[in-house]
Formats: C-alpha cells, sequence, structure tokens
C-alpha cells in the first residue's frame, strides 16, 4: 500500500476494512445451541474477556466467515473461522445481583466454544 | 502549543512534544503526508458524526420498508443513505420495544461503529462505562437519568468482533405529526447507543 | 491477554463523567495522533489486532492513568518500533530536540 495522499482519504474510510472471508468453512454451531465458552487464557491477544470464560449461553447468530484476531494478532494468519453472537444470562455471568430477565451479548468465534 | 493547563502542565505537555515528534519524523520520511492528516481530521471532526444515526432512525420510524430492511441486513439499508465504511463493515442494528432495552459498549476497548455515528464520546471509552455496562446497566443507566422498570428486559452487547451495533430506539409519543427531518432533529446521540431515550419534543416546541 | 483493559465487570472505576455537547477532540495533539494512527495503518505492516495488542500491552499503571488518545500514542509509538518504521532512539532524540525549542 502507498503513502496516503488527501484523495485516497475517501475511499480508504469508505471501504473500510475487510474482515469477513469468503471462505467455505462449515459452522461448529447454529442458532439455538447450548455452548460454553472456553476457559483460555492466552497471553497473547483475544477478543474473549474473562468476565464470560467457562460461562454458558445461547448461539443467537451466525454472522458467517471472518478473520480470527488471535491468531492475526500475532501475525500467524486469519484462521477465517465462523463467527456468532453468542447470548448470555447476566445471573449465569454475575450470580443471582443481575437482573432476572437481563442478558450480555458477545460475539465469538469457533475457537472461543465448545457445546455445552 | 499553548493554553492546555487543565491536566498538569509538564505531563501534556511531554504528550504534545512526542506527538509532535512522531509528526514530524513521519513527515520528514515521506511516511505521512500532512493534506491526508488533516483530511482525516476534517473528515470525523465536520463530516461524520451523530447525525447520521439521527437521520437512519428517523427514516426507519417513517418508513416501514426501510425500517424492515434495516432490521434484516443493516448494511445494505445503511448503504442506501451512504453510511458505510471503516468500523462499520458489519453492521447490527437492535430494536428497542416498551419491554427491550438494548445498549451498546465495548468492554475491551473502545469499539464504536464510527460511519453511523462518528468518534465516540469520552464517556463510552471510560473505564467506568466499559467496566460496568455489562456487570450493572441499569445503575448505569440511572447515571444517565434513565430508570427502567423491572419488567423490561435489558440487553447489553459487549462488541467483541469487527461486528458494530447501533440501538434503534423507540418513536416517542407526541410525534406522529413530525416529518423524517423533524424527527431527526429530535433522536440524540445516546439514544443509539442505548443508554437514552428519545423525548418528544414538550409543548413549546423544544426537543430533549 | 488478562490485562486490566478486560474490564468488563471491575469495580471502582468511578461514576460515569458526562460532558454536555463535548467536542470531538479536546485538543490538538489528539486531532493529530488520531490522524498518525490511522495514516500510518494504511501501510498494512500491522493489521488492527496487532495494534488493539499493542494498547493492551501499555504497562497497567500507565493504561490506567492515561486517557483514550494517550493511549493511541504509547501504542503508535510500540507498533512504529517495532514494525521498523522508527527507531525508539530517534523518537527520543526529536523529543528532546521539540523540548529544547520549547524551553
Amino acid at each position: 500500500m502507498p503513502l496516503l495522499t488527501k484523495d485516497m482519504v475517501p475511499n480508504i474510510l469508505r471501504l473500510g476494512g475487510s474482515f469477513q472471508v469468503d471462505e467455505d468453512i462449515p459452522p461448529r454451531f447454529a442458532p439455538g445451541d447450548r455452548v460454553r465458552a472456553r476457559d483460555i487464557n492466552p497471553t497473547g491477544h483475544t477478543r474473549l474477556p474473562r468476565y464470560a470464560r467457562g460461562r454458558q449461553g445461547v448461539i443467537e447468530r451466525d454472522y458467517g466467515v471472518f478473520i480470527f484476531p488471535d491468531t492475526n494478532a500475532r501475525g500467524e494468519g486469519k484462521k477465517p473461522q465462523h463467527l456468532y453472537n453468542v447470548r448470555f444470562m447476566s445471573r449465569d455471568l454475575w450470580g443471582p445481583g443481575a437482573g432476572a430477565r437481563d442478558s450480555v451479548y458477545l460475539d465469538m468465534w469457533d475457537d472461543y466454544l465448545d457445546n455445552a | 502549543m499553548s493554553g492546555h493547563t487543565h491536566d498538569g502542565g509538564t505531563e501534556l505537555s511531554d504528550i504534545e512534544l512526542r506527538v509532535r515528534a512522531l509528526e514530524s519524523l513521519l513527515t520528514e520520511k515521506g511516511l505521512v503526508e500532512p493534506d491526508a492528516l488533516n483530511e482525516l481530521i476534517d473528515t470525523y471532526e465536520k463530516k461524520i458524526g451523530p447525525r447520521n444515526g439521527s437521520k437512519v432512525v428517523a427514516r426507519a420510524w417513517t418508513d416501514p420498508g426501510f425500517k424492515k430492511r434495516l432490521l434484516e441486513d443493516a448494511n445494505a439499508a445503511l448503504a442506501e443513505m451512504g453510511y458505510e465504511g471503516r468500523q462499520g463493515e458489519t453492521m447490527v442494528v437492535l430494536e428497542n420495544t416498551p419491554k427491550i432495552h438494548n445498549m451498546v459498549v465495548c468492554t475491551l476497548c473502545s469499539c464504536y461503529p464510527w460511519p453511523v455515528l462518528g468518534l465516540p464520546p469520552v464517556w463510552y471509552k471510560s473505564f467506568p462505562y466499559r467496566s460496568r455496562a455489562v456487570i450493572d446497566p441499569r445503575g448505569v443507566l440511572k447515571e444517565f437519568g434513565l430508570e427502567l422498570d423491572e419488567d423490561v428486559e435489558v440487553r447489553v452487547w459487549d462488541s467483541t468482533s469487527e461486528v458494530r451495533f447501533i440501538v434503534l430506539p423507540e418513536r416517542p409519543a407526541g410525534t406522529e405529526g413530525m416529518s423524517e427531518d423533524e424527527l431527526a432533529e429530535i433522536v440524540n446521540r445516546n439514544s443509539l447507543i442505548g443508554t437514552a431515550k428519545v423525548q418528544a419534543p414538550s409543548a413549546k416546541g423544544e426537543s430533549a | 491477554m488478562n490485562g486490566v483493559h478486560d474490564m468488563g465487570g471491575m469495580h471502582g472505576m468511578g461514576p460515569i463523567v458526562l460532558e454536555e455537547d463535548e467536542p470531538v477532540f479536546h485538543a490538538e495533539w489528539e486531532r493529530r495522533i488520531f490522524a498518525l494512527m490511522r495514516a500510518m495503518s494504511v501501510w498494512e505492516r500491522w493489521n488492527i489486532d496487532m495494534s488493539r495488542h499493542a494498547r493492551e500491552r501499555i504497562p497497567p499503571a500507565r493504561y490506567l492513568g492515561s486517557s483514550y488518545y494517550e493511549r493511541f500514542l504509547y501504542s503508535l509509538e510500540t507498533l512504529l518500533v517495532e514494525k521498523g518504521f522508527l527507531t525508539q532512539e530517534e523518537i527520543e532524540e526529536r523529543v528532546a530536540e521539540l523540548a529544547r525549542e520549547e524551553a
């Protein structure tokens, strides 16, 4: 990529990044599946927050195939895989003090999840 | 640079020096071009901002077909209005109802839907919001002056991927006769993040 | 990494401070560092995940004691040095030069 010049700016901003990957990779999960976030503790970059690790949730949505940040951050490649939105009941994250009806939704990759 | 005294002189001027050092070095080495830098700043300071999101909401409120498209394929619907690009490559719109209140956060950094809302406000990027939105959303909303009934379901969306979320707030009663442009004027930025509701204009015609 | 940036659920961060009609940028240096970060990303010597991780690697006391755009500054320095655009020495030299000019 060359030096960013003024006339390039609108296009650069309009295009944005390309995080979705056009690869036909089968998903491991489907909406409605009960899943458990893995208890991983990588020393490198991850987008799996500690508060959700080991917790049970439900797949809400499959967004398709995306770059996996954990490997991408190490320069170890895109490792494309399915990205899901997962719903966690707040009480399952924080205990009985949380609102009974409340929930937290997180986006999670295949590698963050196991069957519950 | 003079005039920045609000945060302890030496600390702040050290930061200014470092920023200037980087800019001067990178410019000299031909790695950045000043006109491009200024264009970037101008774009996000003047051109892209929450007014975009307000217009989206106003259109969704007045055009059921658009609203449907917005909820089913936000990217395509937003692109109709020209709102696309960096930090909005994959968009999801969350509809608030009387019984469901959505709220958006990025606990890990400050991810935010730039094409629709511009750059995030300081409170959104702050540690109090990032830490508490997921564990005490109702407490956070109270600090914004919003108290929800217990039978309302609060859904907090933590932006952990490149998917970006905006809230489609409820249309308040008393706005029935308003035009799309007039409606866009009353949609405040916080309602698009989920920390406020939209208020109908008061009898005197002033919006909240 | 299990860093302080991973703060969902943490306590003690204080009340949410709201500023009425706040500007997009609160100082000129914020404008510049925002633009520098964006412009240097275009070289694609790092990706967005690397840039986030560079922020996460800011030492915790500094991370917690700095503002959003300060963290841009620290992480951009890290990225520029690690990816070979600048050396730490030339940055410090230039900072010292500018400081002498200011004095």
